[in-house]
């Protein structure tokens, strides 16, 4: 990652709101033209970071430096950054392209008009350029507000939840559309729930927990790190029950399919010889955990287990944000 | 300073392409006119259904007056000559006499009175025994009853008869009291004919050196020019900077304002906002006083106008509206709804309001200490300062000057206090701010 341009660095970051701590000694690097997902649950300070990294918070006096695009000025709005926040907000009596023209205008792109056409069309939205903004449908403002995010052609996107809400076939549209932004060399920071999402489209995934980074890094770092550790099983007639083989430490029930997670030595073997004196097995598998698992794990309700994730033993204030 | 325009053009837009401004700029001259062409139709309107009056003259002396008087008005006033036609615009008092046969005065007047609500008559009047020749005044100053007439009738407001009767009434007890004393009707009246006291502007010599007559000063264009000005300053701003506070709260609660400070900083929001309010008030003024002018001018009271004037109106409005518009964003900011903002309005609208408590002093003594202290009070400066450069004789040139400095001053503190209040307010959600957490974000930035 060092050897790549750094797009957005955020160095040893503490935002507080009152007495509550938003984020806490946050560090973080996002290489240029990467697709960068945020996770983590509702109220840990994703927004807050998305904000910061907006200069729409400010980190606490001395408690941190954030370099977007290679500026640590916090004057003004950078035109250089697409912004769609988590909230949705598009003033309902403007017309669409009138909107999209004002945004385009505000980041100081005069020649928008063929832009503005290019991308409704591109999001399905042809009829809708004339229509005033509370004459749409949710999914359809949705993504006239994604397009008022990038129609200056910023270098940064930062999208907070931008699939939240989107039906399939209109997500499709938005991945693509994301996608697409990183071929022309843009980098994306967004954040979701979704973890399939976050799982197929982001090259780095960061998760934030109480304020506190709890992962960072490729999926294929994140998921090496928790090694093989979870094994997945098909078994004829659910005629088993895992909870009493040594090493089997958490059991999830999919219905046709049951994942248990198995501790550090757990000769695996054993496990399987366990399964099979109970029932007939017909798949076993022994994996790396999901995304899904991963943030389960760290943020799930047994998250202060003491057999969690070290990092997820973290310390720090519910954040507000 | 792109960014602003760019705001400010967004922001005019959407406040005069509306239909709710169309109507206002359209309900407020339709407004004078119809009242003032109502008006007009309702004194051509009068009721001319005759109105019967019984007269009860207990002096015996006064009724045939009464009479008299009433023939000639029914053959001069009650019809008017329009286009070879008559046409009746008055009504006639058909008048009789009352003797009534009560024992007292009272019961008399119950009597009568019963014939009012009866309809058999409109009114009555009951003319005092001692009305021509009253006692001297014992009663502690206070007018004897029997020394008066008295009007009775079931309309007060309806006062055209009873002034008529006073009139008349007067005219014939001084004549009766004249010939009493042996005096010439003719020889009092040109001894008491009143002297007039013509109010005048100063004169002075123009380029030729010729001495220009006195102007007979215009009572209605020395009263209505700084009225009308006032009253517009006053409607400008609360038309133009006043929804700001909506504007504001709206783009908070529905997160516009989130996404807008992804391109622009707090600070230039709200300058856009500032920039495009000025616009919309200066749209406003331009209409009405262009309106103004052209009316003014047609109906041919144009010298009347100091064309000077429009200028210091033109910045002292830009300023109020600056100033109070930073009021109303920072309180738009800090509220979270809309019945919030109207209770944190209310000390703004009085500080607006303030001018028009003390307006008619000012204009009366312009150069006084009080009237010249007030208006330097910023948020009163604009409109009392425009009450005093538009009354005679004028003020020394630095005091609106210094007037505009002072403005100044408080609208760029007003736009700084506004701007810290606004970056803090407009991204918080829930429970509004009360006046001194507002008071905090200030101080603290």
């Amino acid at each position: 990652m060092s050897l790549q341009e750094v797009i957005v660095q955020i160095e040893s970051v503490t935002k507080t709101f009152g007495t509550q701590i938003a984020v806490n000694d946050l560090s973080l690097s996002v290489p240029k033209g990467s697709i960068y997902g945020f996770i983590g649950p509702n109220g840990s300070g994703k927004t807050t970071t998305l904000r910061m990294i907006m200069r729409i918070y400010h980190p606490d006096q001395g408690a941190g430096h954030i370099r977007v695009l290679g500026e640590e000025s916090f004057e003004a709005a950078n035109d250089r950054i697409g912004y769609l926040p988590e909230e949705r907000g598009l003033y309902k009596k403007m017309r669409v392209k009138e909107l999209l023209r004002f945004y385009a205008e505000l980041k100081g792109r005069r020649d928008s008009k063929q832009a503005v056409e290019q991308w409704l069309e591109r999001m399905g939205l042809c009829d809708a350029g004339d229509k005033k903004i509370e004459a749409l449908s949710k999914g359809m403002a949705q993504k006239v507000q994604f397009i008022s995010a990038i129609i200056a052609q910023p270098e940064l996107v930062i999208l907070d939840e931008p699939f939240t809400g989107l039906d399939p076939v209109n997500a499709d549209v938005l991945r693509e559309a994301v996608l697409d932004l990183r071929r022309h060399g843009a980098t994306v920071i967004f954040s979701t729930h979704d973890m399939s999402v976050a799982q197929d489209l982001c090259d780095y995934i960061f998760m934030i927990f109480r304020g506190n980074k709890v992962l960072d890094g490729t999926l294929e770092s994140i998921q090496a790190s928790y090694g093989h550790d979870t094994i997945r099983v098909r078994g004829e007639g659910n005629g088993y029950d895992p909870h009493h083989i040594p090493g089997v430490e958490k059991v999830t029930d999919f219905g046709q399919l049951q994942e248990f997670r198995i501790t550090d030595q757990t000769d695996t073997q054993a496990v399987l010889a366990a399964l099979m004196s109970q029932a007939r097995v017909t798949h076993f598998e022994i994996t790396k955990p999901s995304l899904h698992d991963i943030f389960v794990r760290i943020a799930g309700v047994d998250a202060a287990d003491a057999h969690g994730h070290p990092e997820a033993m973290a310390t720090g204030s519910q954040s507000d944000a | 300073m792109r960014k602003i325009l760019v705001i400010a053009v967004r922001e005019y837009r959407a406040a005069v392409q509306t239909k709710a401004f169309l109507v206002m700029i359209l309900a407020m001259p339709m407004f004078m006119i119809g009242s003032i062409a109502i008006q007009k139709l309702m004194r051509d309107k009068v009721d001319t259904n005759d109105k019967t009056v019984a007269v009860w003259d207990q002096t015996g002396r006064l009724y045939a007056a009464l009479e008299v008087a009433g023939a000639q008005r029914d053959a001069e006033e009650v019809f008017i000559e329009v286009g070879g036609e008559r046409k009746k615009v008055k009504p006639h008092y058909l008048l009789q006499e009352a003797h009534p046969t009560a024992d007292t005065i009272e019961q008399a007047t119950l009597e009568l009175s019963e014939r009012v609500r009866n309809d058999e008559i409109f009114a009555f009047l009951i003319i005092g025994r001692d009305v021509i020749d009253p006692p001297e005044e014992t009663n502690g100053g206070k007018e004897s009853m029997t020394a008066r007439v008295a009007y009775h009738s079931a309309n007060p407001n309806y006062d055209d008869i009873e002034d008529w009767a006073g009139d008349v009434l007067n005219a014939a007890v001084q004549e009766i009291r004249f010939q009493a004393l042996n005096l010439q009707p003719e020889v009092v009246r040109k001894s008491t004919r009143p002297v007039s006291v013509a109010n005048l502007s100063l004169i002075s010599r123009d380029e030729s050196g010729r001495i220009t007559a006195a102007r007979e000063t215009n009572r209605f264009a020395n009263f209505m020019i700084p009225f009308g000005l006032m009253m517009l300053m006053f409607m400008v701003v609360m038309v133009a900077a006043s929804p700001l506070v909506q504007v504001v709260l709206e783009e908070k609660m529905q997160r516009i304002a989130e996404v807008l400070l992804g391109s622009t900083t707090p600070f230039q929001l709200m300058m856009g906002k500032l920039v495009g309010v000025v616009g919309v008030s200066l749209t406003i003024a331009t209409l009405y006083l262009g309106g103004a002018l052209f009316a003014v001018y047609n109906a041919g009271y144009g010298a009347l106008l100091p064309t000077g004037l429009l200028w210091w109106f033109v910045v002292y409005q830009g300023l109020a509206v600056v100033f109070f518009g930073a009021l109303f964003v920072a309180i738009g900011a800090a509220v979270s709804d809309l019945k919030e903002a109207q209770s944190m309005m209310m000390p703004v609208s009085l500080l607006i309001i303030s001018p028009m408590f003390v307006w008619m002093s000012v204009i009366k003594e312009p150069l006084s200490t009080s009237s010249t202290l007030m208006s330097f009070f910023p948020p009163a400066t604009p409109m009392l300062m425009m009450l005093r450069i538009s009354v005679a004789p004028g003020l020394p040139m630095w005091q609106p000057l210094l007037g505009i400095v002072i403005v100044l001053l408080a609208a760029i503190a007003a736009v700084f206090v506004a701007g810290r209040i606004f970056r803090v307010g407009i991204l918080m959600q829930g429970k509004g701010a009360n006046f001194s957490e507002m008071f905090r974000w200030a101080v603290r930035g």
